[in-house]
């Protein structure tokens, strides 16, 4: 039996219907996106993406413009409440550190994009997939190829071994879980603690001695010299020290890595 | 004398094992490492061990100690707020903590001619909770500062030590030893009070003085240690009760054998948490881990 002619009208008003709601979400275009991610904030602004920002942290803190952006907590803390207030098509989250926001998010239906970089691949990825959902692909391809040109890994014949330091009391390092030890190796070195699977290991002095840094990176604003049982260490003895860097050029997997991986380069060489 | 003999020389086996037990190696630069360890080991060790002997008899009650008077906790407080304005761990904030909250305690806990004991440490407690929730909150707003004040609340032998702290480091070491020699000197008051206050005051001693005296040197004790190597629990309340057991209730003996006793335990647990993983575990953790099943079997025994 055939349909009738109201069926298939009726069918084709629906099908047009639909066309017509689909073309307007992407003719809209307007995305609103909270970014607990420091370097995913960086990466919007980047692609030319920033007006869709409606809710950053209080640790994004560049570019300057994320200063008029309202803030929905700290990097660990963000605030739900405030999330959901701002009404946002999606939420970028970090993990492991916001899995608890990300799980209460789910049960909310508000959809969330989870970053978790671990080496400059990913981080690719991850700017690639961002551009795809909130349709800004062509910015995120030229981002990505103009990244990859800048940031080619080194394979010296002998890897320096390398001594990162967060924080001194107590010792924070960096472990093998994050994306500081991938671009360690990428720059041609060798993260002395890369062997411990945690992301930020406490570790001792003894075991710093121990595993005797020929570079050390200090990326928290104290100065190291004048530590008893150091001095022998080939870093402080070579005077390979770098305490003048800026974190954020380091650890946050964004457009800025590449001023933090020319000067790993430099130092590396 | 034994007993003395056998504590000193057992205190000297953790002396040898908090130097020669390590993960790695031993060299002149470990060498130094692991004497600064053993040193605010030592010290540690010996001043809350210290203080809890002191307290205990001075209260007459087997609950007082640094924690539960809550000078611990305010110490914390104190250079919690220090790490946070200021970006280090600053002990003169922890001593005005330790004696801020000494203060509220004893005005609450006392009354005319001397101290409510219940009340103290009651208001202890009361003042530790406060004290926790104000750290929480700093902890909260800091983020970055996290792993600094989580340390410094269980306590770690592992500080660094530089330049700029060296000397400073040294010289509270050295304040605090005299505060030691002061107080151990009321060895026979404490003998008295510990006996009941009635026959103290009929003795002729002021107790309210002699309490206020007591108190705050030995909440000044616990902020300086505080300010070094964290808030170390369990030591100031285990370690006397180990001491009476041993030498029985006369404060001459068991006040020396606190100081000994806390030493060689906080070394113990110190060999312990550097051996058994690669990462820097806070000495509070082991601790109490360590010192719960021997008190089970001590008082069993």
């Amino acid at each position: 039996m055939l349909p009738s002619r109201h069926s298939i009208i009726f069918a084709a008003v629906l099908l047009v219907f639909a066309f017509l709601t689909c073309a307007q979400e992407k003719k809209g275009n307007d995305y609103r996106v909270v970014s607990l991610s420091p370097a995913m904030t960086e990466i919007l602004f980047s692609l030319g993406a920033g007006s869709k920002l409606v809710g950053v942290t209080t640790f994004c803190d560049f570019p300057a413009e994320t200063k008029k952006i309202a803030k929905v907590g700290d990097f660990s803390n963000p605030s739900v409440e405030r999330i959901v207030g701002l009404k946002p098509d999606l939420v970028i989250v970090n993990l492991p550190e916001q899995g608890r926001i990300k799980r209460e998010l789910d049960k909310l239906n508000i959809r969330t994009f989870v970053s978790s970089p671990a080496s400059l691949a990913e981080m690719y990825e991850e700017i690639s997939e961002l551009g795809a959902a909130i349709a800004v692909q062509s910015a995120a391809d030229s981002l990505i190829s103009y990244m990859k040109s800048n940031l080619k890994p080194v394979v010296p014949a002998k890897r320096k071994k390398v001594y990162i330091e967060i924080s001194p009391r107590p010792l924070v390092t960096v472990g093998s879980t994050t994306f500081l030890n991938s671009l360690i190796h990428d720059a041609g070195g060798t993260n002395i603690f890369g062997d411990l699977n945690r992301a930020y290991p406490v570790v001792t002095q003894e075991s710093v001695i121990a595993r005797d840094p020929e570079i050390i990176l200090v990326l928290h604003p104290e100065r190291i010299t004048g530590r008893t049982g150091w001095q022998n260490i080939e870093a402080m003895q070579n005077n390979l020290v770098y305490d003048d860097l800026d974190p954020d050029h380091f650890m946050r997997p964004g457009p800025r890595l590449i001023q933090g991986f020319n000067k790993l380069c430099e130092i590396l060489k | 004398m034994t007993k003395t003999a056998l504590i000193i020389i057992v205190f000297l086996a953790a002396v040898a094992c908090g130097i020669l037990i390590g993960p790695t190696s031993l060299d002149a630069q470990i060498l130094q490492l692991r004497i600064w360890r053993v040193v605010l080991g030592i010290f540690a060790g010996g001043v809350l061990a210290f203080c809890g002997c002191l307290l205990q008899g001075l209260f007459g009650n087997p609950l007082v100690e640094p924690y539960t008077l809550g000078s611990a906790s305010g110490a914390a407080l104190g250079a919690s707020i220090g790490i946070l304005v200021f970006g280090t761990i600053n002990p003169f904030l922890a001593f005005l903590g330790s004696l801020g909250t000494g203060f509220f305690v004893y005005t609450v806990a006392r009354i005319e001619g001397g101290l409510l004991r219940d009340r103290l440490i009651l208001a202890g407690v009361v003042m530790s909770f406060l004290c926790s929730s104000l750290v929480m909150i700093i902890m909260v707003m800091g983020g970055r500062e996290l792993y600094e004040i989580l340390y410094l609340l269980m306590g770690y032998l592992g500080v660094i030590i530089n330049d700029s702290n060296r000397i400073m480091i040294i010289a509270l070491m050295i304040v605090s030893l005299g505060l030691v020699a002061f107080l151990y000197r009321f060895h026979r008051e404490l003998d008295v009070i510990s006996q009941g206050t009635e026959t103290a005051a009929g003795l002729g001693i002021n107790i309210q003085n002699f309490s206020l005296v007591i108190f705050f040197s030995s909440a000044l004790l616990i902020g300086l240690t505080v300010s070094i190597v964290g808030a170390i629990g369990f030591v100031g309340l285990i370690i006397p009760h180990v001491a009476k057991l041993i030498f029985g209730p006369k404060h001459r003996y068991n006040l020396g054998a606190s100081l000994v006793l806390g030493a060689t335990f906080l070394l113990i647990a110190d060999t312990i948490s550097r051996i058994i993983t690669v990462y820097e575990l806070p000495v509070g953790v082991v601790t109490s881990l360590v010192g719960v099943p021997f008190f089970i079997y001590l008082y069993k025994k």
